[in-house]
């Protein structure tokens, strides 16, 4: 191999197998890199990071919040992209220019941050995809977030989604539903279960992670356990005297315990 | 006939959709196959058929958009014979009926309204909402009461749908509700991502195989997607030659042999684009000493060519050893028999008594050096590919 070139993949990939061509002077993680074999995804939560390193490849994560609370910034902070990943946001309640504004404040890289609107769409109907920017005409098109969703994928796979700059290969994604209550709203139960049974399983197939945020207190139990079974893990919210605590269920070895926590320019802070 | 406006599916459908058909173009999540609907309402428009599209999940401004970004400039809505039911119908129809039936009723007289005041002769559906709403049995009552609006003329419907359910929803399609034709457009992470193609499920109205093809998009078209098509047959019987006169593009790699000649030794390519099919030709090497890549090569073929020198019968014994390995693969061949417009060429019985196969297996005398006949080789082989039940 030339000096220069790295080869590198994870195991275990179900798809096609790639190399990369990454010239060594643009990229300063070359070891780590080709150090990680199974690719994990930090959290940003020592309580799940120090255990088990973050979250494995495939890894779907249900986020239960109440309204006011933290829960919209967590998942944002989750699905962040760390250098060398890529991030989707299926924004269900809050126009593309706006999460990309949250992204870059939580210090994103926008170049590799991709949105898939579909609020833009009704009001602004001739408004134009890029490969980053994608829109559908509403939260009840199911068909066309599919499209989307696979589209931005493969634009990713392809080398066209960062304006040129190379990230990590095969890509870590980590994908956000900002969030499912919206979806809920103009579907039924048994229709978006279906769905995101699809969805989730293609995560897991890229080896993504996905963040899945729903309002824990806008719906009845059969619809929040239909939704978990999709789930690898749930983080739940809840919000005493104006202060967010977190609890983790799902991941081996991580405490179940409340942990107090704030977000703070899209990293996690656990409270003492 | 309606056109799907996918030459190469038209063809296997034998010429499009008879008018007053059921059809579904059923979509799995992610497909992507949205093109399908609009190019058979474009092409129904471009014919004169009068026709009405129904999208509960969005606004006729927000469709003209996106139908023309897909299609391209061939798709001018305004113009046409068209008539719309959006999601703002469905809205108000939503808000000034409560109960299901009461809406079902509204939809109805909605559908039966606009058909008759603009003699509506097609109508695409965008199914998925209203199936969530009343049910597959409602849902089609609804829509088939459109017949009532049309004066009795046999109105044909056209749906996308976004099916959840696989392969049991469509049966249901096909046995209850006596569904003409039945298209599954799906996609899949292999062998590379976002890899899509449809299947014939269903046609009432011709033997055609359940068949499944991979396509691209591209130019605003649909384009059916031969992936690999295997060009071989024994040394020096012509194969390069097939493949540079068949493709539109092609590549040898070649070596000098001692007698000046040259010799394929790792593969001949070719790309063509033809009668609106992409294929992309491997072209073997025909030494036995390159046999150990040859089930490689077949792996993922969708055919095989054999070139056979029709001048040389003792070549036959090593044909036939290259057709026991396509056969092996179940795989779609024909045979092309090379220097035909040499002396002492063996007749086609000869040849087929020689390979051991039937009639069933089409054998081309051709020369290799002539476009014409190498295409009609490709011909045959496309639609036994198109048709081949394996």
């Amino acid at each position: 191999m030339a000096d220069g070139e790295i080869s590198r993949t994870r195991q275990p990939y179900s798809g096609p197998v790639f190399t990369a061509r990454i010239d060594r002077r643009d990229y300063k993680y070359r070891d780590e890199m080709i150090n990680r074999l199974m690719y994990t995804y930090k959290s940003g939560i020592a309580q799940i990071d120090q255990i088990s390193g973050g979250f494995d490849a495939g890894t779907n994560i249900l986020i239960l919040a109440p309204p006011m609370s933290l829960g919209d910034q967590l998942a944002y902070a989750l699905t962040r992209p760390l250098t060398g990943e890529y991030a989707i946001i299926l924004s269900t309640n809050e126009r593309a220019a706006e999460v990309v504004d949250a992204f870059k404040l939580a210090g994103a890289d926008k170049r590799f941050t991709g949105v898939i609107d579909a609020i833009t769409k009704s009001s602004t109907p001739t408004i134009v995809d890029t490969p980053r920017l994608m829109f559908v005409s509403s939260p009840t098109d199911l068909t066309g977030i599919g499209i989307k969703f696979s589209n931005m994928i493969e634009t990713i796979f392809e080398g066209d989604f960062s304006d040129g700059e190379a990230g990590l290969f095969p890509p870590p994604i980590r994908f956000c539903v900002n969030s499912i209550s919206t979806l809920l709203m103009y579907r039924r139960l048994e229709v978006l279960y279906q769905f995101l049974h699809v969805l989730t399983a293609k995560l897991k197939k890229i080896e993504g992670v996905g963040v899945y945020l729903l309002n824990s207190e806008s719906f009845d139990e059969k619809t929040l356990s239909l939704i978990k079974q999709l789930m690898t893990c749930v983080i739940e919210i809840k919000v005493e005297q104006n202060v967010n605590f977190l609890r983790i269920r799902g991941i081996t070895g991580v405490s179940g315990d409340w942990i107090k926590f704030q977000v703070t320019k899209g990293q996690v802070v656990i409270l003492p | 006939m309606i056109s799907t406006g996918v030459n190469g599916l038209d063809e296997m459908l034998g010429r499009g959709i008879p008018q007053g058909s059921r059809v579904l173009y059923s979509l799995e999540p992610g497909a992507n196959g949205q093109l399908f609907m609009i190019s058979t309402l474009s092409c129904a428009l471009a014919r004169g058929h009068s026709c009405m599209v129904i999208f509960p999940n969005t606004t006729v401004d927000a469709y003209r958009n996106d139908a023309a970004r897909m299609y391209g400039a061939h798709l001018d809505l305004t113009s046409g014979p068209v008539t719309f039911l959006d999601a703002i119908d469905r809205e108000r129809i939503g808000k000034s009926a409560g109960s299901a039936e009461a809406r079902a009723r509204e939809w109805k007289a909605r559908i039966q309204k606009l058909c008759h005041d603009h003699k509506v002769t097609v109508i695409f559906v965008y199914f998925d909402l209203l199936y969530e709403e009343f049910g597959l049995e409602t849902a089609m009552e609804i829509l088939e009461s459109a017949q009532e609006g049309a004066g009795g003329m046999k109105v044909t419907i056209i749906l996308e749908h976004l099916n959840l359910e696989g392969a049991p929803l469509l049966e249901r399609f096909i046995r209850d509700l006596s569904f003409d034709f039945v298209l599954a457009i799906r996609s899949s992470f292999r062998p590379f991502p976002n890899f899509n193609y449809f299947t014939l499920v269903h046609t009432s109205w011709g033997p055609v195989p359940v068949r499944s093809l991979p396509f691209i998009i591209a130019e605003g078209r649909v384009i059916p997607y031969i992936p690999r098509i295997v060009v071989t047959g024994p040394a020096n019987s012509g194969k390069s030659t097939f493949v540079m006169n068949a493709a539109d593009e092609g590549h040898s790699i070649d070596r000098q042999e001692s007698d000046g000649g040259s010799t394929t030794v790792a593969l001949d390519f070719g790309w063509l684009r033809w009668k609106d099919f992409d294929i992309t030709l491997y072209g073997t090497p025909g030494h036995t000493r390159f046999d150990p890549l040859m089930p490689p090569y077949l792996r993922h073929a969708m055919g095989a060519i054999v070139v056979i020198d029709a001048t040389k019968p003792e070549m036959l014994p090593r044909a036939r050893h290259i057709i026991s390995m396509i056969e092996k693969r179940r795989i779609a061949y024909a045979i092309a028999a090379n220097k035909n417009d040499m002396p002492g060429v063996m007749s086609a019985g000869e040849i087929r008594e020689g390979l051991g196969i039937g009639e069933d297996i089409p054998v081309f005398p051709i020369s290799a050096t002539k476009k014409a006949d190498v295409h009609s080789v490709l011909e045959s082989l496309v639609a036994s590919i198109t048709q081949f039940s394996n």
